[in-house]
């Protein structure tokens, strides 16, 4: 099956890079586009940013912490359920 | 009405198909990553998390019906109201930003500090402690009922 491209596209853009002194600044970011023919939906976060220092470049990731976060109770709290399900499941089984 | 319902609709159409565009502008990395601030020995470029969304719809539909009595109206107005219709067109959108991190350029070098939303996790959190309760609730439940 071939990805609908023209509907949906996950890119990679770079920003005008940024010279502070003798550092140079390239802010990266991810895009998800969805592009509908009566609508759109766009996620764009930063990813990352490129120092370039003396010749040398070094990638700073950027991470949502408060996704992070999030995602990390969400987690707890399916895992939670389950073994909570499967603990009831077991001891209705066991009292049978 | 100088122009033709389908010619109407299909200039509205188009209109809304370009504000879209604009909404979907979000996607450029201009939008996520602000002007550099500079403040003494320090530099500041904010970085925060864009989403935007919309859409929008068009119809119209005609019909034809005998129309009034031309004695009511008289034989141009009956002719008139011979075939009729109607249309609309209509749209929403929006976007929401949120900070996500800081990139800090000083004379230590360059930082990125992250952003935390207190209340998202907070949110999250108290979801989370609301569904441990109850399962827990619901679990002594069910083993005071299996307990002889």
């Amino acid at each position: 099956m071939s990805w609908p491209s023209e509907l949906i596209k996950l890119t990679t853009t770079t920003s005008q890079p940024v010279t502070i002194g003798e550092i140079t600044l390239t802010p990266e970011a991810h895009a998800l586009v969805v592009r509908l023919p009566f609508a759109g939906f766009v996620w764009n976060r930063p990813s990352a940013v490129l120092v370039e220092r003396g010749g040398q470049f070094e990638r700073l990731h950027i991470i949502n912490l408060s996704r992070v976060a999030q995602i990390c109770l969400i987690a707890a709290t399916l895992l939670f359920v389950l073994l909570s399900q499967g603990q009831m499941a077991w001891r209705k089984e066991m009292s049978r | 009405m100088t122009e033709s319902l389908p010619t109407f609709v299909e200039r509205g159409t188009t209109q809304l198909s370009q504000l879209l565009d604009k909404i979907l502008a979000a996607a450029r990395p201009g939008a996520v990553f602000s002007e550099p601030i500079h403040s003494g020995d320090y530099t500041i470029i904010m970085a925060s998390e864009v989403t935007a969304a919309g859409g929008f719809g068009s119809g119209f539909g005609r019909g034809s019906g005998r129309g009034p009595h031309p004695s009511e109206v008289g034989e141009q107005g009956a002719k008139m109201d011979d075939e009729a219709g109607g249309g609309g067109l209509g749209g929403g959108g929006g976007s929401h930003g949120r900070p996500v991190a800081v990139i800090v350029i000083g004379p230590n070098g360059v930082r990125v500090r992250p952003v935390v939303d207190v209340t998202k996790i907070g949110i999250a959190a108290v979801t989370t402690w609301l569904a441990m309760f109850l399962m827990f609730r619901r679990w002594r439940r069910m083993r005071q009922q299996v307990a002889p």
